[in-house]
């Protein structure tokens, strides 16, 4: 996108910036204030995303956060009640033929025609992409063993789960969202499905979101965390980042509570079961700072998911 | 020859993945196990092995690098620096063991144990790890 002299300044200036990092490059999402709710009962609640190209980010939130109808409402399914979202830089629900071309999605449960076999299913979806990549789909039926010869509906959940994910990468797309893809995959598939994932983001830096409970996968691949917490996205940031300046404080007392309250600049990220997540601004290493009695100790992803979700 | 260059990495901790392969990389040159000239893999190579985000190799190869542990070379795969031809010095390598024993001293005023009584335990772990370095 080139910044048009219709634009006013502050929006030129954002284009300018963003061009800066990466040319030709609006977000692949960008949500804003998105609310929805179901018969009355708050689901997003004032969303604010955005994605950079080539960003592979992983979504953490509780069951029931509301992780499967962000990414059903990003991608234009769902009806919102407020907020938009627009997909590299088209409202979501009025994408053109072109920009849908680049998106790539594999559903949580199967929307996979259960009547007709994986081969009939590939032939139809080939007709609606222009850059179908029939040597890859071929390569992945191949190596993922998916028989091509029996009603999709009568597959193994494991076998579905891979055909969905061998539809959703063979038109290469620059944009791929993942919801729980990996579900009933065995460890051995999911390995083999993240080094297909390492390989599109190797060769088309493909903006990647990643929904799974299956923390250790998201930590291979995840460069980003974003957690999703009461209708928003209560923390993003790069994983690594996050393991290093986050400190867990068991604070099981109003002493140890007053203490951290006493230690200027820092910030305390949640608390549950008597542990605190704690960590200075600007992502400072957090031990300096911090009070030998406190007894700071470093947090795995896996504190990190319990604490910010 | 050194040994082959091979990387492991454990999910579930507290470190993030580009320091575990920081840190296998330093220990292994420090032991004299990896040899100056001694080729890595590509970043290609190696996330595409373990199944990581490339930028998480690209982060750890270019940190190597800033410290002077690895040798970018135009075009060609990253070498082992030069002047890590074996083991390092003794000074070296017990610098290395400081952050772990940091973590263990730290733990232990936590728990409450005396200074003699970790000196000891630490000297019978020492003693009894049957391929101990040489003292």
């Amino acid at each position: 996108m080139t910044p048009s002299l219709s634009l006013p300044p502050s929006n030129a200036g954002l284009v300018l910036s963003a061009a800066g990092a990466l040319p030709d490059a609006a977000p692949s999402i960008e949500i804003e204030g998105l609310q929805l709710a179901y018969a009355g009962r708050p689901v997003l609640q004032g969303l604010d995303w955005r994605l950079q190209p080539g960003q592979v980010v992983g979504l953490l939130g509780r069951n029931g956060a509301g992780k499967t109808s962000l990414l059903e409402a990003l991608l234009g399914l769902r009806d919102t009640q407020a907020g938009s979202v627009r997909l590299f830089g088209q409202p979501a629900t009025q994408l053109d033929n072109a920009a849908r071309s680049r998106i790539g999605y594999v559903p949580q449960a199967s929307d996979l025609f259960e009547e007709l076999r994986a081969d009939e299913l590939l032939a139809y979806f080939r007709s609606f992409y222009p850059c179908w990549n029939a040597a890859k789909v071929e390569g992945l039926m191949e190596r993922w063993a998916v028989p091509r010869d029996i009603e999709i509906g009568r597959m193994s959940g494991g076998q579905q789960q891979r055909l969905s994910i061998i539809r959703a990468l063979a038109h290469e797309p620059d944009l791929l969202v993942l919801d729980e893809p990996v579900a009933s995959l065995d460890p051995l598939a999911r390995r083999d499905f993240l080094r297909e994932l390492v390989g599109q983001v190797l060769e088309r830096s493909t903006t990647v979101v990643f929904s799974t409970h299956i923390l250790s996968d998201l930590e291979r691949v995840a460069f980003n965390v974003a957690f999703l917490k009461a209708g928003r996205i209560a923390l993003q940031a790069p994983l690594d980042e996050l393991l290093e300046s986050t400190r867990l404080i068991v604070c099981g007392d109003v002493q140890t509570v007053a203490q951290i309250d006493a230690v200027p600049g820092l910030q305390v990220l949640g608390h549950q079961h008597g542990r605190s997540l704690v960590r200075f601004p600007n992502g400072g290493l957090a031990e300096a700072g911090l009070p030998a009695t406190l007894m700071a100790q470093r947090a795995s992803l896996e504190d990190l998911f319990e604490l910010l979700t | 020859m050194g040994a082959a260059i091979q990387f492991q990495i454990n999910t579930g901790s507290a470190e993030p993945i580009y320091r575990q392969l920081m840190d296998q990389l330093r220990r292994r040159v420090a032991a004299g196990q990896w040899l100056a000239g001694q080729e890595l893999p590509s970043v290609r190579e190696l996330a595409l092995l373990l199944a990581v985000n490339p930028m998480t190799i690209s982060k750890a190869y270019g940190l190597l690098e800033l410290e002077g542990l690895l040798e970018r070379r135009r075009g060609l795969p990253m070498v082992i620096a030069a002047g890590h031809a074996g083991p390092a010095r003794a000074r070296d390598r017990i610098g290395q063991l400081e952050p772990t024993l940091q973590r263990a001293a730290a733990e232990a005023r936590e728990l409450g144990i005396p200074k003699p009584q970790a000196l000891a335990l630490f000297e019978r772990l020492l003693d009894a790890t049957p391929t101990g370095a040489p003292r």
